[in-house]
């Protein structure tokens, strides 16, 4: 094969490699290793999510009694406001673009790290720092007005809603950052002989992403940089008694805001992508539908914010173009899921703890994705809009679509970052509880918002009045959102029992065939001591592996470890 | 036997679709097709409240698109969910298999891939053209409205105002009326922060803006009484900022109209001022109106409301905001019916809590403000 295009002798003229940093401080806490960054995002990622997962089950606590008499009313408002900003914020940014796609994507490129490492440890660090004002707020009143903060509103709460604004700018500092440095990685970083469209599917989602990171994130910055400015300084951007306008705000927060819920769920889509080829043992279908409909979505993402204000005052023919729009994105996504289905066809499917994740995201996404056709549909949307039925929606998308996937992600890369498998038993029986607690949670939210039943409410005696069984399903849902507990607890005690004593898990635990299975686990500091020089695209599995100049070289056609197999496996004739 | 060295793999071809394809596409199908029937012709009162006689003319169009969308949306759900559960189970790995087997490699279809991208976009394109129909029923009706009327939303009531009613109703003492089979306007706007007014039975709500009127046009098609809910976060008794609509036949609406105009303009007569206390007054004012209201500066020392200092004498100011003359009787009416144009919004004394020996006392107190 002739590797004479590649330009070798340019790149090996830069190829000296650093030595791995000593002393804890550096090699740990503030470490410029993509790698070390993406475990101190995962950290910090689990434990926001306990403590945003805590909040989710003091509201179902809260609403086991339609008097809502657990807490006081306005604790409970502090509560599910910090539960969506601690998991919108804090949760899935940094555990989905900070942890998997700084852990993955240099590797799937064939790069030693990000292009800008020192810029990736500001934009880590500055996480804690965000989760350390936000957190502040608790001693001088939470902030309780909902995780979109609207205006008057949220500027009559105190110092509280001033520290929220300050510490989801810096967030949205840490976004932009990470979005500008995966962008020029991605251009500038991929391996000799790796083109657009040879790129692993997971590495173009995070492209995606990153774009929508770089343009939304700023106008998110803009308009809290505003709500700062007249919760601290009275600058009335959003008065309307004085020349301002509390609609600007709600346009400008959407603007970030509808792209966000891309920011986690390109990054799902991708993970998606990689799991099942490898466990389908199959190529993925559509590879370049797959990879243009990420950036179709990225795009119209941007086109379609006014959806969630369709009530709000806006003009009634401003309704229909965002509306047309919204619609719209129903296509790529809808290829996407079609794409998945033609993948798994024909297949030889392993039913590992990340395959299963991986096959009930498309059916819980589906249906995430189909309600938000409903709540795109202007005269419905009327009657769902500020309803429970929004909650049902982008639960399902958000822990059915981003939380599952990032599972799928979590069990499938763990043994790359760690060289430990998570025990497969534990991971599936997690699994269904978290799929049980899923449905059970949230599947009933669907018909008491439709029923009547709005968001953010402490109490609700009216409503149980109008519909009596609203005290049924409000304790059922209480009951499997504990299902969701027990679940991500058992992925937390997997991970603990693994590292101290997982089995080994070998480069390619999988038999998968992108770049990062091609070096050893975990992987060393400099990743590839020579950078592979990549002759196709990664999937195909009748194929030999597309890769040249590796530093060990591999079984040419990948298969699953025997550590991986439920039972040793003994060869059949084929069709017996 | 011989474990087979992990080289060449196994390519494992698969004739047909899979085994029982057909049988089950036509299982899933029973199912849609029962589910599509059940939509269409059963009563949804467990999905949406009074399905099966429409509060509202809106609700006929909105609950149509409904069952549109979930007859198609169940279906697209369920044979999505159900052929990928039957994928995975057809073409999982046996037990016994061989560690290297895999599928043929599939890259694309290009014709399978030209109709699902196809028949998504007919439908979407249809629904677009079913919802642009009901949105303009909604919007702009064909009939001009018998009754035009304002809700003002507040932390944590909501006002109703009629025409020829010279006070508005508060919730929760007061209740919204509404006569069956008109074409009724109503005004929305809001005293503070963001509200929604929510009918779940009607399927419509609006949100009430500061500084901005929204409107919403519908046709109560059915007498009875209804909850008004607030669906926008606006503090902490968001949750108990509710409502009671009555949905009754025109002629008894006009009787409840008329007996609400008699009671209004009997409570507002009846304010005795002699006797009002300006010290009194001082601690009221202290209490209910100085957190809008200036009283040492004039009238363009604004908080909220306008600085009441030389209310009864200021050349530049010669009449009250509501044009009247600034008697201690006109100020007593401003006190009693509230206010609400272009400069602002101030409550009514129900929503402000003032007896009429408040008003009196407050009366005596703003008069000697000089």
């Amino acid at each position: 094969m002739s590797v004479t295009a590649h330009p070798i002798d340019l790149h090996e003229a830069h190829d000296h490699i650093h030595p791995a940093p000593q002393g804890f401080i550096a090699k740990y806490v503030f470490s410029i290793d993509h790698k070390v960054i993406a475990m101190q995002y995962f950290v910090t990622g689990l434990l926001f999510m306990l403590v945003g997962g805590s909040f989710a089950e003091l509201i179902r606590l809260q609403l086991w009694n339609p008097k809502g008499t657990f807490m006081e009313y306005h604790t409970y408002n502090q509560m599910f406001t910090m539960h969506g900003t601690v998991m919108v914020w804090l949760v899935l940014i940094p555990l989905v673009t900070g942890s998997l796609g700084n852990l993955i994507m240099p590797l799937q490129i064939g790069a030693r790290d990000v292009a800008f490492p020192w810029l990736n440890m500001l934009s880590f660090w500055l996480i804690p720092v965000s989760g350390l004002i936000l957190f502040s707020s608790f001693f001088v009143g939470a902030p309780s007005s909902g995780w979109t903060e609207y205006p008057p509103i949220s500027i009559q709460q105190g110092p509280g809603g001033a520290l929220w604004s300050l510490s989801i700018i810096v967030v949205g500092i840490s976004s932009t950052l990470t979005g500008l440095n995966f962008i020029v990685t991605i251009f500038k970083m991929r391996a000799p002989g790796m083109t657009w469209t040879r790129m692993p599917l997971f590495t173009w989602a995070t492209f995606s992403t990153a774009i929508l990171n770089l343009f939304a994130t700023v106008a998110l910055s803009a308009a809290l940089l505003a709500l700062f400015f007249a919760q601290v300084f009275d600058v009335p951007f959003f008065d309307a008694a004085r020349g301002g306008s509390p609609l600007l705000y709600e346009h400008m927060f959407w603007f970030y805001s509808h792209p966000a819920v891309y920011i986690f769920i390109l990054p799902a889509f991708g993970v998606i992508s990689e799991i099942l080829p490898t466990f389908a043992r199959k190529t993925i279908f559509g590879y370049k539908m797959i990879a243009f409909s990420s950036l179709a979505i990225a795009v119209l993402g941007f086109t379609v914010w006014a959806h969630h204000m369709f009530p709000s005052g806006i003009a009634p023919w401003l309704q229909i173009p965002f509306m047309v729009l919204t619609y719209l994105i129903g296509i790529p996504t809808g290829i996407k899921i079609f794409s998945w289905m033609a993948t798994l066809w024909g297949g030889r499917i392993q039913f590992t703890t990340p395959m299963l994740y991986a096959t009930a995201f498309i059916g819980t996404f589906s249906f995430g994705g189909i309600t938000g056709i409903y709540l795109a549909c202007v005269p419905v949307d009327l009657h769902e809009h500020g309803s429970y039925f929004v909650v049902g929606h982008f639960h399902y998308v958000v822990a059915g679509g981003a939380v599952a996937a990032f599972f799928a992600g979590l069990y499938y890369w763990f043994p790359k970052a760690t060289g430990r498998l998570l025990n497969e038993r534990l991971g599936k029986l997690g699994f269904w509880l978290f799929f049980i607690g899923l449905t059970g949670t949230f599947l009933p939210m669907h018909w008491l918002g439709l029923e009547g039943m709005p968001r953010r409410y402490a109490s609700y005696e009216t409503f149980a009045k109008a519909f009596p069984d609203a005290v049924f399903w409000n304790r059922f849902e209480s009951v499997f959102s504990f299902f969701m507990v027990a679940s991500v607890g058992l992925i937390a005690f997997n991970i603990f029992t693994a590292i101290r004593s997982g089995r080994k898990a070998g480069n390619n635990p999988w038999g998968a065939r992108t770049l990062e299975w091609m070096i050893s686990s975990p992987p060393p500091y400099y990743n590839f001591k020579k950078i592979p020089i990549v002759l196709d695209r990664p999937y195909d599995f009748t194929a030999p592996l597309p890769y040249l100049n590796l530093d060990e070289e591999p079984d040419p056609y990948p298969v699953p470890s025997e550590a991986v197999l439920e039972r040793p496996r003994v060869a059949v004739p084929v069709g017996a | 036997m011989a474990r087979v060295a992990p080289s060449a793999p196994q390519i494992i071809a698969t004739k047909g679709i899979g085994p029982g394809f057909v049988p089950f596409t036509i299982v899933l199908t029973i199912i849609n097709v029962a589910i599509a029937l059940a939509v269409i012709y059963l009563p949804l009162n467990f999905l949406l409240p009074q399905e099966s006689n429409p509060a509202s003319d809106s609700a006929v169009g909105i609950d149509a698109l409904f069952k549109f969308m979930t007859v198609f949306g169940s279906a697209i759900t369920i044979y999505v969910s159900g052929y990928t559960a039957y994928f995975a189970w057809v073409f999982r790995r046996r037990p016994d298999e061989a560690i290297n087997t895999v599928g043929v490699p599939i890259h694309d279809a290009p014709k399978l891939e030209f109709w699902w991208t196809l028949l998504p976009t007919v439908l979407l394109v249809v629904l677009m053209a079913f919802t642009i129909v009901v949105w303009k029923q909604i919007n702009f009706p064909t009939s001009a409205a018998a009754l035009t009327m304002e809700v003002v939303a507040h932390q944590f009531n909501f006002e109703f105002r009629y025409p020829g009613l010279s006070g508005s109703l508060y919730s929760p003492q007061g209740e919204m009326h509404l006569p069956a089979g008109k074409p009724i306007k109503i005004l929305i706007s809001s005293g503070d922060v963001i509200h929604q007014f929510w009918v779940p039975e009607f399927r419509l709500k609006a949100a009430a803006v500061p500084g901005l009127v929204t409107e919403l046009n519908v046709t109560p098609t059915h007498n009875g009484r209804y909850d008004i809910v607030c669906s926008e976060y606006c503090g902490v008794n968001h949750s108990i900022m509710q409502a009671q609509l009555v949905v009754e036949p025109p002629d008894k609406f006009d009787a409840w109209l008329s007996h609400e105009r008699v009671a209004v303009a009997a409570t507002a007569g009846q304010v005795q001022l002699a006797g009002g206390d300006a010290g009194a007054g001082k601690t009221t004012f202290t209490a209910k109106c100085s957190a809008c209201h200036n009283a040492a500066g004039s009238y363009d020392q604004k908080i909220v409301g306008p600085g009441l200092n030389h209310l009864t004498d200021d050349p530049a100011h010669p009449k009250l905001v509501n044009g009247d003359d600034p008697s201690p009787e006109n100020i007593a009416m401003l006190l009693v019916k509230g206010y609400q144009g272009p400069i602002g919004v101030m409550p009514n004394r129900q929503a402000n809590g003032l007896s009429d020996a408040d008003i009196a006392n407050l009366v005596a107190y703003l008069i000697s403000l000089k």
